[in-house]
């Protein structure tokens, strides 16, 4: 069989399925190695009453400070909002300041229908369902403020939903 | 243009897949260098 292939034929097979295992193999280390996976990994809530977890109570919701480096951020998103807490004042937060070089983990769930949660110009990009909560952890070490967009079309506010995140020196 | 025929006499008659070649490869670089841009921009960010 292998005898009837012509030459050329033979390298684009190499060239084609080459380039296929060099994917793979980069597919699969970042999977099993890196722990790179979908950002809603099966961890489930109640949409209809996020409150009754932890991390989404709204004395817990924003910025919080772990350690020296390390900040969670929790975030319930509805139509057409992200609610990021209050601050000392009682006022709506709607942007953040992290100190460069963080680790921040984000964690996103929604209250109604799916939303994205993309912190543009970096790879905190996900998907938000309802039922599940998505989270992704970062090292933010690029200072500037970036823009949190809502990427999936949640309905007609869809362009309103937005906050900001500043990486500050 | 005599090489080619004289291949042709000599491997009885195969088809002529240099257009064929080229094209794949085209369209196969196309794809590696787009994966490959599309890959440097998730670890830069
Ligand atoms: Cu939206």
């Amino acid at each position: 069989m292998i005898m009837h292939l012509h030459k050329y034929e033979k390298i684009w097979l190499i060239f084609g399925i080459g380039s296929l295992i060099v994917f793979l193999v980069v597919l699969g280390y970042g999977a099993f190695w890196q722990g790179t996976h979908p950002q809603s990994h099966g961890v489930t809530i109640d949409p209809n009453n996020i409150e009754s977890n932890e991390a989404f109570k709204p004395e817990n919701l924003g910025l919080t400070k772990v350690s020296d480096d390390k900040y969670i951020v929790n975030i319930a998103a509805s139509a057409f909002f992200y609610d990021f807490g209050k601050d000392e004042e009682g006022k709506t937060v709607n942007h953040i300041r992290i100190p460069k070089g963080s680790t921040v983990l984000f964690q996103v769930a929604t209250k109604d229908v799916v939303h994205g949660f993309h912190v543009a110009g970096t790879n905190v990009n996900m998907m938000v369902e309802p039922g599940y909560v998505s989270s992704l952890e970062t090292v933010m070490d690029k200072p500037g403020t970036y823009t949190v967009v809502c990427n999936e079309y949640c309905g007609l506010g869809h362009h309103l939903m937005y906050a900001t995140v500043e990486v500050y020196e | 243009m005599q090489n080619l025929q004289k291949n042709n006499a000599s491997e009885k008659e195969k088809p002529d897949l240099k257009g064929t070649f080229v094209s794949v490869m085209i369209l196969g670089i196309l794809i590696v260098v787009s994966w490959i841009g599309a890959f440097a921009l998730f670890l830069s960010r």
